[in-house]
């Protein structure tokens, strides 16, 4: 199933156009993407890029292909620059420029050679092959326990910051409900204090 | 009414109606083509180029148009591997079909009649009251069995079906007696030479011919088998031949069956060779001899034996005992066959001759009771049959070898056993039930202790093995998870994350040569810009296995200096609710604005509480990014190093 140069062109093109979003809440569906940037720019399709590895409390990510390559760099720029809210608060998403290695349905590389061999025990590179399987898994555990790390990092600041809220919540309640049983106006005529009108 | 075809191996047999506008379409109920009687619902083999294996259909239709094109109408059945992806959590047996049924792409379509390949054995198995259930032999010489169906429409594996499949009374499909009660009529016919010598001798003397031939067989059996071995004569007696068919003929008078006759005709006219039973399409001139004793064997293995079955049961013993004896015999020795085909040890041989002919010579002599005849026929394989079998056993090895061979082009060891001469094995798959059973097992034990090529290969296109097209593929999660929990999933580890799926399915090819379906995990802003990942789903728990084993112990170097990595590392497939970590909403009854905020997606201004959170988690992201940049950076770094080492640059 050689693909064609055309045909890995036109594969180029829509990476071009399609933006990388991930920090994404597990209730985001397509929809709620798609009326999302629709104020930036015209969606033409979504598609969600499963975890299979790792983590389940990875955040979810997706592709969003727009009309053309500018739009991305505006909706990038414009995410960047405001913390973008989607459907929940305040975790903001991200988005940068997709490559192709996102996108599941790819076109093999035209005139790509690959090449693969067993490699005899006597060959002084089975040695070395040897070291680097071992690297290789290594390398996947330390992704792994980084994973875990920053979630963990993501749960602190979580905990944290609902922490916050919440006092802040009460904080805000509590001034409302004085308002509104008029205690703060009793007080305020108490010290002789202006207070603002409701 | 026929035509003289330039085709010399073709000819119609039975007419059955007329269709048409002008009744320019003929229909038949039979032909023969390339000395192959068919008949209508016979099973046969499709061949079609660039298909490794051919396709198994059932005649359903056999007409002639008006422009004298010869057409049959073909109801399929589906191998296991062509509808793969809907077989998930079905117990698949090995050689089992499922014929096609419901409606829509892929039931049956019309086929020119010379793409008919052989003759195919389907046994058909389902427990249902309009099938007749198949007698034993039938199902040990069955290629394929079949007792399920496929729904093309529905795209479903069937237990039952109703009364009609593509418009056919499904009696016809099951088991069919159609065939054989034409069969007499229409083949006998065809035989005319035989009939006219064998039809006016009383069954007595039918019987007592066959049971010389029987008795000249086995001797031959024999010396066959020694000249095979030793000098692989290549002279065929024609005595035995003559013999041979007139054992046949009377055989089909007295049953009327209708596959002997196209054995009778291949032995008489020394047609090209036979595909034994229609199959296995060896060198021609070379090999002719083992054909005929192969034929030997499988007419009277084939065919007399439910025929002796039946008397036996009938208790009509007279004067068939000594040829349902040397009959008996042949099983064995066919059975031994197969025997010997699991344990291909068998080097001694063709000392064991004399013992061949005093055993045979015994039996004829011996009148033995009924019982005891069964009693062989139930059990009796274990002792002549080592002394027939081996010889036999020789052969097939040889043949076994021969397919080694040809699977395999560096099996050096092997090549002395071949024959110089070119052999055309492949012209035509072997189909026999027995060298089904021997292809497979010979390539399971190839692939279980595939000799690793260490030479450099390029990865190029695989076959393209899984012939699915027809039918979109189950969603990949579903089929991950199935593959799963039967142990057939590998996640592979260190792939060029740039391959593709198919890509990664061409490797394992190369390397394993194992076919499988593959899924390159995609790269997420987090993934290792080092290691791709991929899962594959092998058809088989072993394939999983033995590719993980060899991942383990020996060096699969890709492009790159990269070695592949492979693991039962399980997927993350759990569908509790994931946690997501940053979202936070106060528990209290809201307004309607705030409610209508939160779900609707927005920038955050920099005059509240959200906004200095979101920056906070911004700042988080990006120390997120900068730890991953860094882990890499240091991953690379490592690997580089290490790579620099190897010595051999693919």
């Amino acid at each position: 199933m050689e693909s064609s140069a055309e045909e890995y062109a036109a594969f180029e093109e829509k990476v071009k156009r399609t933006v990388y979003l991930d920090n994404l809440s597990p209730q985001v569906t397509e929809s709620v993407i798609r009326s999302a940037l629709e104020q930036f720019a015209l969606v033409k399709s979504v598609s969600f890029i499963p975890n299979y590895l790792g983590t389940s409390s990875l955040p979810l990510c997706a592709l969003v292909e727009l009309d053309s390559a500018k739009k991305v760099k505006e909706v990038e720029a414009m995410i960047k620059q405001y913390p973008f809210m989607m459907t929940g608060m305040p975790r903001p998403v991200r988005a940068r420029p997709s490559v192709m290695e996102m996108f599941d349905d790819r076109p093999i590389k035209p005139k790509r050679k690959m090449k693969c061999c067993w490699l005899e025990q006597s060959d002084p590179d089975f040695e070395v092959a040897k070291e680097l399987k071992n690297l290789t898994r290594k390398h996947s555990a330390e992704i792994t326990l980084m994973h875990n790390i920053l979630s963990k990092e993501e749960e602190k600041l979580s905990t944290q910051q609902a922490e916050t809220l919440k006092v802040h919540y009460k904080k805000y309640k509590m001034i409302e409900s004085i308002m509104t049983d008029r205690a703060a106006h009793t007080l305020a005529r108490k010290y002789n204090l202006a207070v603002a009108d409701e | 009414m026929i035509e003289e075809k330039k085709d010399p191996g073709f000819e119609w047999g039975k007419k059955k109606g007329f269709g048409g506008k002008n009744r320019e379409v003929i229909f038949y109920e039979s032909f023969i083509y390339d000395g192959v009687a068919y008949t209508l619902y016979d099973s046969v083999y499709l061949y079609k180029e660039d298909e490794p294996e051919p396709f198994v259909g059932k005649i359903i239709r056999i007409w002639e148009s008006g422009d004298k094109k010869k057409r049959v109408k073909v109801l399929w059945f589906f191998r296991p591997c062509e509808i793969l992806n809907f077989l998930e959590g079905y117990e698949v047996r090995e050689n089992e079909l499922f014929l096609a049924a419901g409606e829509g792409l892929g039931l049956a379509n019309v086929n020119p009649l010379e793409a008919i390949a052989g003759k195919c054995n389907v046994a058909c198995i389902l427990k249902d009251d309009r099938n007749p259930h198949p007698l034993d032999v039938d199902l040990q010489n069955a290629d394929f069995i079949c007792y399920r169906f496929f729904d093309v429409g529905k795209h479903k594996i069937l237990d039952k079906i109703e009364d009609k499949i593509a418009g056919i009374e499904v009696k016809n499909i099951f088991n069919n007696l159609y065939s054989q009660k034409l069969g007499g009529l229409s083949k006998l016919g065809l035989d005319e030479k035989e009939v006219s010598v064998k039809v006016t001798t009383s069954n007595e003397a039918a019987a007592l011919s066959s049971e010389k031939n029987n008795q000249l067989l086995v001797e031959k059996l024999g010396v066959k088998g020694f000249d095979n071995v030793d000098s692989r004569d290549k002279t065929l007696p024609q005595a035995k031949e003559k013999e041979n068919g007139i054992y046949t003929t009377s055989l089909a008078k007295q049953k009327s069956f209708a596959k002997l006759s196209h054995f009778s005709r291949d032995s008489l006219e020394l047609k090209e060779i036979s595909k034994i039973g229609g199959n296995v399409s060896i060198d021609k001139t070379l090999l002719k001899s083992k054909t005929n004793l192969d034929m030997g064997g499988h007419n009277i293995v084939g065919i007399p034996d439910g025929h002796i079955n039946k008397q036996l049961a009938e208790g009509k013993v007279s004067e068939k005992e000594k040829y349902g004896i040397s009959s008996a015999k042949m099983t064995n020795n066919v059975k031994s066959r197969r025997n010997y085909d699991e344990d291909d040890g068998v080097k001694e041989v063709p000392s064991k001759k004399p013992k061949i002919d005093t055993m045979s010579v015994k039996h004829s002599d011996d009148k033995l009771p009924d019982r005891q005849i069964n009693k062989r026929l139930g059990e009796g394989k274990a002792f002549e049959m080592e002394k027939y079998g081996a010889p036999i056993a020789r052969k097939t090895n040889n043949v076994q070898h021969r397919r080694k061979y040809y699977n395999n082009d560096d099996d050096e060891d092997d090549e002395k056993e071949v024959p110089s001469k070119k052999l055309k094995i492949d012209t035509m798959p072997a189909k026999l039930a027995r060298d089904k059973l021997q292809k497979e097992s010979s390539t399971t034990s190839l692939n279980l202790e595939h000799k690793l090529d260490y030479r450099v290969m390029e990865v190029t296109q695989r076959p393209d093995i899984d012939r699915s097209k027809w039918f979109k593929p189950m969603a990949w999660e579903e089929r991950m998870k199935n593959a799963c929990e039967q142990g057939k999933l590998v996640r592979l580890e260190n792939l060029d994350p740039s391959l593709t799926s198919s890509e990664v399915q061409n490797i394992i090819w190369h390397g394993f040569e194992e076919s499988c379906t593959a899924k390159m995990i995609q790269k997420t802003a987090y993934s290792s810009p080092h290691s791709g990942q991929a899962f594959v789903i092998f058809k088989r728990k072993e394939a999983a296995e033995s590719v993980v084993r060899k991942l383990e112990e020996g060096c699969f170097l890709m492009s790159n200096g990269r070695p592949l990595v492979g693991s039962f590392e399980l997927p993350c497939l759990s569908r509790k609710k994931p946690i997501f970590y940053g979202h936070h909403a106060i528990d209290q009854p809201r307004q309607r604005e705030t409610k209508d905020a939160l779900s609707t997606s927005h920038c955050s201004q920099p005059n509240n509480i959200e906004y200095d959170m979101a920056l906070e988690w911004c700042l988080l992201q990006e120390r997120e990014d900068k730890s991953w940049r860094r882990l890499y950076q240091r991953q690379g770094e490592e690997l580089r190093k290490l790579k620099a080492k190897l010595k051999s640059k693919i």
